[in-house]
């Protein structure tokens, strides 16, 4: 499993910075000692997305005390290329993604180390919450919203402690704001991906309202998920359900149109419902159209999209 | 190597050793090169380390381990990727379909056939849930196809490896082999094999799901019709939009000018617009079909062939 790593580094702890962090030499020995606490031999890597001049200049001061390795992008990707540039930099066989404010208690990051030995990745579940009622509708809502959309059942896609193999993160392209849903891209490349459930801590506890936009994004990036999921497994399937239905409407409401006309002595031209139902069979035709070039890519393509991702072959 | 044999698992642990004698035990007699393919769907219990035990004394077990569960087709497929044979034999892992049938089922093969099916003719299950079920299934996969196979649901099947080896396997394809070759002329023979109870365990994968079956069929038949000919089916489609279109067109002009003729006008244009989007969506098509791997000739080959072999 250990390709790269050129010393014996079995943890590397990658703390990404955005927006929103902590005092980060507090945090840091916090973090420490935790990690210390579970006698693994590990690296501290720090990546800042985008230059921000504060923090750099606390962990150089920091870095004056301890070894660790500091990451700057060039400008703001967002947190999932600063997450990738991390893992090309690191040296050890398990990932450990902290968030640079604390989300949980100290002492549970070893329960999390433990969990990894029989799957691929741990995810925490911050549980119970402490935070307010507003904060915990908006987790509540938002993680309903990706088990709908996705085949990955978990409980907290919001919390960044996350513990996974090299191999994991070797395997997954991660880019842009696409880290809420990394769980879920692991899950899909056949990795055995599991939540367990950590205390709160009492600092993640600060009211969290966003910019309008800021919901907005979520949703279309739910949309992005739910879409891969969903279209590239059967798009023929979905698509054409969708299509069927609108174009089904279409058709009916038509004919109604024309008896009414011929039958009823109703004008036909001059009525906008004509105008809806041929809008309906466009659209309907349109969708099963879409559906129906995704089948054939897949099909025509099956020999490289495999559906089944193989552990091993024994002889 | 003559012959794999692949056999997709999923907690059989209670089966595996006499699964593995009782193939063993039967295909020996054929003197045979063969091998014999496990494939581990993600089992949580005891499988993977008895079945490792197992290849461990006799390299010709190969044991393919699957990261999770994925379902049934695609272990199918796996086994089908990675068999060296020159004809692979699919069974279940569960004993329900008995090993001692292997041998009637290469014979046909070697007779001729590209595809055996096995038909379960005294089918130990459940009637109301199992068996009726099956029984609506097959029947609409035999009307729809035009392939009357008894029981497609059986999984004890057997394959000439070139045939086989070229057909996309996804989603619950595994069923309509029989069905999806057959169209493009495969010769097909159904073999009355022997069908015992579940010895133990619960059974894991049901065709109970009709609805299911029935519009995985419909999506099969379209995209069978559909694949190598996306720009034909498509001009067809945007052909009688752009009629439709026309007309409206022309009796928006010949309306009288009183009358309110914008509706007709509108209608018009979005039908002739649907029909250009049509022919784009067809060339898309050509395009994709042009670049895949997956020709028609793949189907044809397997015509002549056939031909061939039956005269």
């Amino acid at each position: 499993m250990n390709t790269t790593a050129t010393n014996d580094i079995t943890l590397s702890v990658i703390i990404p910075i955005t927006e929103r962090f902590d005092p980060i030499s507090e945090l840091y020995y916090k973090y420490k000692s935790s990690i210390k606490a579970t006698g693994l031999s590990y690296e501290f890597i720090y990546t800042l997305d985008g230059e921000q001049p504060e923090a750099l200049k606390e962990l150089i001061e920091l870095q004056n005390n301890e070894k660790l390795t500091i990451i700057t992008l060039a400008k703001e990707f967002g947190e999932a290329t600063a997450l990738s540039a991390a893992f090309s930099k690191a040296n050890g066989d398990n990932f450990l993604t902290l968030p640079a404010y604390q989300q949980i208690e100290n002492e549970e990051i070893p329960n999390l180390v433990a969990a990894l030995k029989d799957n691929d990745m741990v995810l925490g579940h911050r549980w119970p919450r402490r935070d307010s009622f507003l904060n915990r509708l908006q987790t509540k809502l938002f993680n309903f919203l990706l088990r709908l959309s996705t085949d990955l059942k978990i409980q907290d896609a919001g919390c960044s402690v996350r513990i996974f193999t090299r191999r994991v993160a070797e395997e997954i392209h991660l880019y842009g704001d696409l880290h809420r849903f990394f769980p879920v891209m692991v899950h899909r490349q056949g990795f055995r991906v599991i939540e367990i459930k950590v205390k709160q801590s009492k600092n993640d506890i600060h009211p969290r309202i966003y910019a309008p936009g800021v919901y907005i994004r979520r949703l279309l990036d739910l949309l992005t998920i739910f879409f891969l999921v969903k279209f590239t497994k059967k798009p023929l399937r979905f698509f054409g359900l969708v299509g069927t239905t609108v174009l089904g409407i279409g058709v009916i409401s038509s004919l109604y149109l024309i008896i009414a006309r011929l039958f009823m002595e109703t004008t036909l031209a001059d009525r906008p419902a004509l105008f809806l139902s041929s809008l309906l069979i466009v659209l309907g035709v349109q969708i099963i159209a879409i559906g129906l070039i995704g089948e054939i890519i897949i099909f025509t393509h099956a020999k490289d999209l495999k559906e089944y991702k193989i552990d091993k072959i024994i002889n | 190597m003559d012959l794999s044999v692949i056999v997709p698992l999923y907690n059989e642990e209670e089966c595996v050793t006499l699964l593995y004698q009782s193939i063993v035990k039967s295909v020996d007699t054929m003197g045979m090169d063969y091998e014999i393919l496990f494939v581990d769907d993600g089992s949580k219990d005891k499988t993977v380390p008895i079945a490792s035990e197992l290849a461990s004394h006799d390299t010709r077990l190969r044991v393919i381990k699957f990261r999770r569960n994925y379902g049934q087709t695609p272990a199918m497929a796996a086994g089908i990727d990675h068999a060296r044979g020159k004809i692979l034999v699919t069974m279940d892992g569960d004993l329900q379909n008995d090993p001692d049938d292997i041998p009637k089922l290469v014979n046909k093969i070697d007779e001729g056939f590209d595809i055996v099916v096995g038909w379960r003719f005294n089918r130990q299950d459940k009637l109301l849930t199992r068996k009726i079920p099956s029984r609506i299934a097959n029947w609409l996969i035999g009307k729809i196809t035009g392939v009357p196979i008894k029981d497609n649901g059986c999984s004890l099947k057997a394959y000439r490896a070139d045939v086989i080896k070229h057909i996309p396997l996804y989603s619950e394809m595994h069923r309509f082999i029989p069905a999806m070759t057959s169209l493009a002329g495969t010769k097909i023979a159904e073999v009355k094999v022997k069908h015992h109870a579940r010895m133990y365990g619960e059974s894991k994968y049901g065709l109970s799901r009709t609805y299911k079956v029935l519009v995985d069929l419909i999506t099969i038949k379209t995209i069978l019709t559909a694949f190598s000919k996306p720009l034909f089916i498509f001009s067809i489609v945007a052909g009688i939009s752009a009629v439709i279109g026309f007309s409206a067109l022309v009796a928006a002009l010949m309306t009288d000018v009183d009358s309110p003729t914008i509706v007709f006008y509108s209608i018009g244009v979005l039908y002739s617009s649907l029909a250009v989007v049509l022919l784009l969506w067809g060339v898309l098509g050509e395009l994709i079909y042009q670049t895949g791997d997956l020709k028609l000739e793949h189907f044809a080959r397997i015509k002549t062939n056939t031909q061939s072999k039956s005269r």
